[in-house]
C-alpha cells in the first residue's frame, strides 16, 4: 500500500512546483493585466501602434492572451526548481537574478528575432522586454518565498 | 417636373469615415473616386424622388493616414473577400431646388459592407456651385456590427474600436 502511494502520489518537488507556480500565477495576473490595464487608460498614445494586422483583431484568442500568466508562471516554476540553488542572498535579490537571468535567455533572443522579422517598433518591442522582465523578476521573488 | 434627369458622379468625389477607440480617434477617407458612375432620378409623384445608380468604391482606396491602421481597416472590411464597398441610391424625399445655397434633404440608401446589404436613410445638403456643378453631402452614422463586422478589439479587448461609425460623402456631380 506505501509503495501504490509513492508510485500515484504527485512527488512533493512536483507538489511545489504547482503550488508556487499557482500562487505566482495569481499575482502575475493581477499585477500583469492591472498594469497594462492603467497604461491603456493613463498613456494611450503607447498603444496605437496595436492597431495592426499582425494583432488578434476578433477576440477568438482572448481566453489565450488571459492565460499567459499562468502559463509563464508554471514554466518559470519549474525553471526556479531546477536552478534555485544557483541564486542567493534575499528573496528580493534571488528574484531579481532570476528575472535578469530568463531575460537574457529567453527574451532577448526572442524579442530580437521578433523585431527583425515583423512590422514592429522598437519601442514596443522594448516595452515587451521590460514587461517581461518586471513579470519573471516578481515571478522569482514569489518563488524564493514560497519554494526556497 | 416630370421625366428623368442623369446625373454623372465626378472623380474628384470623396469619403471618409470617423470613428473611436478607448485610446483615440482615427479618420479614414477615400480621397479621390477613381471612376465615373451615373445616377438617373424620377419623379414618382410630388413627394418622392425615384433614384437609381451605385456608386462602387474600392476598399484598398481607403486612406487612414498611418499605414498600419490602414491595413487594418482593410482587414477588419475583409477586403480580400469583398474588395468594394457598394452604395445604392433608392430616391429622395424631394426634388432639390439647386441653388447655392444648401438645401437639407433626405433619401435612402442601400449600404452594401463585406456583403451585407443595409438600407439606411441619409441625410443630404444639396447645392449647386457657379459652374453648374451639384455638390451632395451626406452623412449618416452606421454600426460595425450592422454589417456583422467585428471591431477591432487587441490586447484581449483592452484596446477597443467603438462599434460607431460616422460615414460622410462629398459627391460632385455634373447633370446631364
Amino acid at each position: 500500500m506505501k509503495n501504490f502511494y509513492r508510485h500515484y502520489s504527485i512527488p512533493t518537488n512536483m507538489k511545489k512546483i504547482l503550488i508556487s507556480g499557482f500562487i505566482a500565477g495569481c499575482i502575475l495576473f493581477v499585477a500583469s493585466y492591472g498594469s497594462l490595464f492603467l497604461a491603456v487608460r493613463f498613456c494611450p498614445s503607447l498603444f496605437t501602434e496595436y492597431f495592426n494586422p499582425l494583432f488578434n483583431s476578433d477576440g477568438s484568442r482572448d481566453i489565450l492572451f488571459y492565460m499567459h500568466a499562468f502559463v509563464f508562471s508554471f514554466a518559470l516554476s519549474w525553471f526556479w526548481d531546477r536552478f534555485k540553488t544557483v541564486f542567493h542572498g534575499a528573496f528580493i535579490l534571488r528574484g531579481l537574478e532570476f528575472g535578469l537571468v530568463y531575460s537574457v535567455i529567453a527574451l532577448l533572443p526572442v524579442m530580437w528575432i521578433s523585431f527583425s522579422a515583423l512590422d514592429i517598433t522598437i519601442a514596443m518591442v522594448s516595452s515587451w522586454f521590460v514587461y517581461g522582465l518586471l513579470q519573471a523578476s516578481i515571478a522569482g521573488m514569489v518563488f524564493a518565498k514560497v519554494n526556497p | 417636373m416630370t421625366g428623368t434627369r442623369k446625373w454623372v458622379v465626378s472623380e474628384s468625389s470623396n469619403l471618409s469615415v470617423n470613428g473611436t477607440t478607448n485610446i483615440n480617434k482615427f479618420a479614414c477617407e477615400i480621397p479621390a473616386y477613381d471612376r465615373t458612375d451615373t445616377i438617373f432620378l424620377k419623379n414618382k409623384n410630388d413627394k418622392e424622388i425615384a433614384l437609381s445608380g451605385n456608386i462602387d468604391l474600392k476598399v484598398q482606396s481607403f486612406d487612414c493616414h498611418n499605414s498600419i491602421m490602414t491595413h487594418d481597416l482593410r482587414k477588419t472590411l475583409k477586403e480580400p473577400q469583398f474588395p468594394l464597398l457598394h452604395i445604392s441610391f433608392l430616391s429622395l424625399n424631394k426634388l432639390p431646388g439647386l441653388t447655392t445655397q444648401p438645401e437639407i434633404i433626405t433619401g435612402l440608401v442601400d449600404i452594401e459592407i463585406a456583403g451585407v446589404r443595409k438600407r439606411v436613410e441619409v441625410n443630404y445638403q444639396i447645392s449647386e456651385d457657379a459652374q453648374n456643378v451639384i455638390h451632395l453631402l451626406g452623412s449618416r452614422d452606421v454600426n460595425f456590427s450592422d454589417f456583422n463586422l467585428i471591431p477591432p478589439r487587441k490586447l484581449g479587448g483592452m484596446i477597443q474600436t467603438n462599434d460607431k461609425l460616422s460615414v460622410t460623402f462629398h459627391l460632385k456631380i455634373n447633370q446631364l
